[in-house]
């Protein structure tokens, strides 16, 4: 008896906290309580209407040590269909194993079945999935749900944390069959906090209208890839974010490779090429060193540091003194470089002086090459600083005020243009409005422009040059009297294996309109592209433009000046 | 001896360890039930165990009375009856269990209990009480005659020991209910009178006999290797019941707030329930349940040591040796001291036919400490002619009793 009592007072005295741990270890049960991921909505007209909900979906569990596979087997197999992810022959293989996932993302009506039939030892658990009632709409914008429930790619990745919110935890002392009990002092309860419902100051229909446009758009120009933004130039919220092809995410598993989840609006640098123009004048005027009636000896090429610039475009009637308005109109090269040597105060070399101006509105002012700050996943760029220690460097700089030599996404350009016609306001894109409450839209304050880029009148006198040269190539006459559209194209080589390609450019054209006499209300920017082809501003991505602006105009109820 | 007050210490602990028994299948029966009902989808009711253990208790209570009022002077005169009663029910169950009949309650191939209309019977606690008072009668007949050293003594004395522990550990496959069996012969043996050297000759058979039982069946050799091991279904419990007991630190987690006994602990209201009284009272709590017992064995070998009449000192030396082996045995391995042995921990445990029997032990313990003398038996000697009891002994006798010894 005296040895009995000593290990008693050895296990309960002596070793108690050490049994005391086996036994939390076994007896506690940890319980996470799912917070209810945020809905994503879309402007429809002034309310928000959703795009990404979340449905009920289940995943049926089976105990093989009480269920009978004689008498579930086919039925469960029926009602489940494609749903089945495990074969009874697996399930049935260790009895002891008391729990096996036979069925993932069981609709409710067939949760309903199988909770009628009221089967031994098969139970279901109830999951949230991303539903998406509009269907592939601004599938790249919006992301998907991997299926870890983590956000991926657009929307979903970028506000994640918003969306998610934060998982309770319950934690209690439960029995073999881990059923909870009240039993124990240290049960925990922390209630979930659900993620917010965003709404995005995408409007709905124009989304859904520019995807239609821009699909239809491959076939009429013959480009695979087409991304499009339309954007308020004077706040800076984007009203349409669109790439085709997109991808099905409630099917996302179905792409040909990861690059199909890609906004390339947002996270795809690249070389707008000419489309720059309109910041190397826009600089030029700023700073005083021309206005559009300033003249240079054009030549079809000029000399920078022992290599040559050239025009693309060079016909006799471009030859000799022109106007910087030419050089704009038929994008001249050797225009925009003679801008950076008057920047620099010099008529025949590049300086320091004109690359540090340049960069300081470029970079600093512009915002290219720099995050802009919208609330989706973007890509960052890359400007050469006016100091590198690079070999060409003027050169680099040359190539910059024609939007070669470095690196901007479609956004930052976007972004960049709309402060240019806006009277020099720069705003940070936005695309979130604001968020549902228990059903209530609460808009978020809009933010103030965070600083300034031009001067009004450098602003104006912009405007009048995108006008201007959209007017000497309007050969169609798309454009209504009553109306300003102003718009610069672009065509640029594509980098490859680090080289440019020779065969294959990508085709820009960026555009802003609104009623004559007004500042612009829109501002929107076309990319067209496809592999190891050449598309060209002008041809390619002009029309395509043409037929959103025809499109949002009217949408924007954008009337003409009587 | 004239009648006196009976050891009122054995009929208060005998009360108290029913009551704390009752106490812990009420706290613990609906845990046990919710485990049953989830795992074998069985429909018990909540207070299923513990109906049945107030009904078990009133049934002991019962058997208590009867066996402290019923005269051993009648008892003494059924005995041989008793041990036949008891061999024959073993009998009739391995018949019946050959059989395939339902009436034969078998759990894993070892067949223990009869089970006639959700009532069961385990015929080796029949048995228990047999031997005790056959053997008793047998010693103390042989003893008076001087004949213990003779084959009068040794043949029946060894066929129906080694007749009853086949039974129970061959045929029953119960080695728990065998080392209390064994436990019960051995102490009696010892107290017999017997010469030293017969009683260790006894002894280095029952060993070779041990080791001969245990190798014989993989199934005890296993148990003996895996003892203390990490991975079988014994460490397991013995694991879960130190959990249990550990847990339960000094003062333990309240009635009522055991978690082993929710299913991690197998066995908890019958075998186990030592280690649910650990966790449930704590160290303080089991320090009070070991020492009860004690107690109450230690009263049990003072009214042997007490009673002047031979036969009367053996049946309680058998009742000491019955309860002492299912304490220890049970104690010693829930704590890990020894293999895991199936066998209840006495007027705790739940389950009907262990507690009727041990019940009626003790009420018949109680009885016979209405007899005792006033002075112990090696010390009186000289005054054994005045016994009531010892009137017509002879001297043989008296030199026996000398050479007993007290454990």
């Amino acid at each position: 008896m005296a040895v009995i009592i000593v290990k008693l007072f050895t296990i309960q005295i002596l070793e108690h906290d050490e049994w005391s741990a086996k036994a939390a270890a076994q007896q506690t049960r940890q319980n996470v309580l799912p917070a209810k991921r945020g809905e994503i909505y879309m402007m429809d007209g002034e309310e928000p209407s959703p795009v990404v909900l979340n449905a009920t979906v289940y995943t049926v569990i089976v105990d093989p040590m009480i269920a009978d596979r004689d008498e579930i087997a086919d039925e469960l197999s029926a009602i489940i269909d494609d749903r089945q992810i495990a074969s009874w022959d697996d399930v049935f293989a260790n009895r002891s194993r008391r729990y096996y996932i036979v069925g993932k993302n069981v609709e409710r009506s067939a949760a309903e079945k199988i909770a009628e039939a009221d089967f031994d030892g098969v139970w279901l658990q109830a999951n949230t999935r991303r539903v998406y009632p509009e269907g592939i709409l601004a599938s790249t914008l919006l992301g998907f749900v991997n299926s870890d429930g983590l956000g991926q790619y657009g929307i979903e990745g970028s506000l994640n944390k918003t969306l998610a919110g934060k998982d309770g935890l319950l934690r209690t002392v439960k029995d073999i069959n881990n059923v909870a009990l009240s039993i124990g002092n240290d049960n925990i309860k922390t209630p979930p906090v659900n993620g917010e419902n965003i709404v995005l100051t995408v409007d709905k229909s124009m989304q859904r209208n520019v995807e239609k446009i821009i699909e239809a758009q491959t076939e009429v120009v013959g480009f695979s890839n087409i991304s499009a933004l339309v954007m308020d130039p004077n706040n800076g919220k984007i009203l349409a974010m669109a790439n085709y092809p997109g991808y099905d995410p409630a099917d996302y598993g179905k792409v040909k490779s990861a690059s199909d989840y890609i906004n390339h609006v947002v996270d795809d640098p690249y070389e707008p090429a000419s489309v720059c123009k309109t910041f190397a004048f826009a600089t030029g005027v700023d700073y005083g060193v021309m206005t559009p009636e300033t003249t240079f000896y054009n030549t079809g090429s000029t000399i920078v540091d022992d290599w040559p610039i050239s025009n693309t475009e060079q016909g006799p009637e471009v030859a000799g003194t022109q106007t910087m308005q030419t050089a704009f109109n038929y994008s001249l090269n050797t225009g925009t470089t003679q801008m950076l040597r008057w920047l620099g105060g010099s008529e025949t070399d590049i300086t320091g002086l004109g690359r540090t101006r340049l960069y300081e509105y470029y970079h600093d002012k512009f915002g290219l090459g720099q995050a802009t700050g919208i609330e989706l996943i973007e890509a960052v760029g890359m400007v050469q600083k006016p100091d590198a220690e690079i070999w060409g460097l003027n050169g680099t700089y040359a190539n910059m005020t024609f939007g070669q030599n470095m690196q901007v996404t479609m956004l930052q350009t976007a972004a960049a243009m709309a402060s240019v016609v806006n009277g020099g306001k720069f705003y940070t894109p936005t695309i979130v409005a604001g968020k549902m409450v228990n059903g209530k839209f609460i808009e978020a304050e809009s933010k103030p422009a965070v600083r300034s880029t031009v001067s009004e009148a450098t602003s104006a006198t912009m405007r009048e040059m995108l006008y201007g040269t959209r007017r000497m190539w309007r050969a169609n006459g798309t454009d209504a009297p009553g109306y300003y559209v102003g718009g610069k194209t672009g065509t640029a080589q594509i980098i490859k294996d680090g080289a440019y390609s020779l065969d294959e450019t990508s085709a820009t054209y960026i555009g802003v309109g609104g009623t004559e006499g007004e500042l612009p209300e829109y501002l929107i920017m076309v990319r067209v592209w496809e592999d190891g082809k050449k598309a060209g501003g002008q041809s390619v991505a002009l029309p395509v433009f043409n037929a959103l602006k025809a499109y949002v105009q009217d949408a924007l109820k954008i009337r003409p000046k009587v | 001896m004239r009648k006196h007050k009976s050891d009122r210490i054995i009929g208060a602990l005998t009360v108290i360890l029913l009551g704390v028994g009752l106490i812990i299948i009420y706290a613990i029966g609906p845990m046990r039930v919710n485990v049953l009902n989830s795992t074998y989808g069985v429909d018990y009711s909540e207070n299923y165990f513990f109906i049945r253990q107030l009904i078990n208790v009133a049934m002991a209570a019962v058997a208590f009375i009867v066996a402290f009022k019923f005269p051993y002077a009648k008892l003494r005169k059924i005995s041989k009856f008793a041990i036949i009663l008891g061999l024959s029910l073993c009998v009739i169950l391995a018949l019946l269990a050959l059989t395939g009949s339902s009436v034969a309650k078998c759990e894993l191939g070892a067949c223990r209990w009869f089970s006639i209309n959700g009532l069961s019977l385990q015929p080796a606690e029949v048995l228990k009480m047999g031997l005790v008072l056959y053997l008793a009668s047998l010693m103390a007949e042989r003893s008076k005659q001087g004949r213990l050293a003779s084959s009068d003594f040794w043949i029946p004395f060894g066929v129906i020991s080694v007749v009853s522990l086949a039974f129970v550990v061959v045929v029953q496959k119960d080695l728990g209910t065998g080392v209390s069996i064994m436990a019960i012969i051995l102490a009696m043996l010892l107290m017999s009178g017997v010469k030293m050297r017969y009683f260790l000759l006894t002894l280095a058979v029952v060993a070779a006999g041990g080791v001969i039982a245990i190798v014989s069946s993989p199934h005890r050799v296993e148990r003996l290797l895996t003892f203390q091991s990490e991975d079988s279904s014994d460490s397991y419990h013995i694991e879960n019941a130190k959990i249990a007991i550990g847990a339960g630190g000094l003062l333990g987690v309240g009635i009522g707030n055991s978690v082993q006994a929710t299913g991690y602990l197998p066995e908890s209201i019958n075998d186990s329930v030592f280690a649910v009284l650990g966790e449930t009272f704590g160290f303080v709590g089991l320090f009070v349940i070991v020492g009860s017992f004690t107690l109450l064995l230690i009263r049990l070998l003072r009214v042997s040591n007490y009673l002047a009449d031979d036969e009367e000192s053996l049946v309680v030396i058998g009742i000491f040796a019955w309860l002492a082996a299912h304490v220890v045995v049970n104690i010693a391995s829930m704590t890990g001291l020894i293999p895991l042995t199936g066998i209840t921990l006495p007027l705790l445990s739940y389950g009907g036919t262990s507690m009727l029997f041990t019940s009626a032990a003790l009420g018949l313990a109680l009885q016979l400490s209405c007899y005792t003398e006033r002075e112990p038996r090696k010390n009186k000697i000289t005054v054994e002619t005045s016994s009531k009891h010892g009137t017509d002994q002879i001297p043989q006798r008296r030199e026996g009793m000398i050479k007993r010894r007290t454990l």
